[in-house]
């Protein structure tokens, strides 16, 4: 079993709401500007309650801004 | 092979393409050099007593849990007063920014850190041991307990740069 690596859609939903700042993301959730900045560049997975919170932020489902992908996979 | 290209090599950071150093970082930096200082001053006066001979650590085994015990508070004490001048200088260098809270990935981030800093400390006591048993005098376990103490610190600061440096 590879490397698991939970994948996100962040920067995207960041963009469309406005070109929303990392900062007001972290406002928004509780967490620090650093930790956001971790989640989007993927080298840091979100607890499940954080990924909630975010996902809650641009009003979507969870799997529409965090997906996972088992490092066996090729796509 | 230069400096920068050694640090990449070592870390896996480009220096080049560092970021500014953050609060957590900051503290890490300060945390380290406190600990030395306060352990390297501590430590040289209770050397010259034991050179002037006011106290004889080799074979006054109880001498050393005093030493240790005033060590506790001295060491807290100058902490606090290192912790409020950082504070001080840093809120002045950052214009009052906010102290970031500690969030999810702050104590992930230190909990990776404890576990580092334990395994130096556990080495460190595992070589008093050894040191015991092959027959080296009883204040080396002490030492040991001093030395790995220091250590184990400075490996659970030095850490949590490294876990930030890499965004973990």
């Amino acid at each position: 079993m590879g490397k698991s690596i939970i994948r996100t859609y962040i920067r995207k939903l960041r963009f469309n709401q406005g070109e929303m700042t990392q900062q007001q993301l972290a406002d928004e959730v509780d967490v620090s500007r650093q930790t956001i900045v971790a989640i989007e560049k993927e080298k840091y997975s979100p607890s499940l309650e954080l990924a909630f919170r975010i996902a809650r932020v641009f009003d979507r489902r969870l799997e529409e801004a965090f997906w996972y992908r088992n490092g066996d996979q090729t796509k | 092979m230069d400096a920068h290209a050694v640090c990449y090599y070592t870390t896996g950071i480009n220096p080049l393409n560092s970021k500014t150093m953050s609060y957590r970082e900051k503290e890490n930096l300060v945390n380290i050099f406190s600990g030395l200082l306060i352990t390297g001053v501590y430590a040289w006066m209770v050397y010259q007593r034991q050179l002037a001979g006011q106290i004889d650590l080799t074979v006054n085994y109880n001498k050393w849990g005093e030493i240790l015990l005033i060590f506790m508070g001295i060491s807290i004490v100058a902490r606090i007063i290192i912790y409020i001048i950082f504070h001080i200088i840093n809120a002045i260098a950052t214009r009052g920014e906010d102290i970031p809270k500690e969030d999810e990935r702050d104590k992930l981030v230190k909990l990776k850190a404890t576990r580092n800093s334990h395994y130096v400390f556990s080495g460190g006591f595992v070589l008093g041991i050894l040191a015991l048993a092959i027959g080296m005098p009883i204040y080396w376990i002490f030492v040991a307990f001093v030395v790995s103490g220091l250590l184990s610190e400075i490996v659970d600061n030095t850490s949590q740069i490294y876990y930030y440096r890499k965004d973990l």
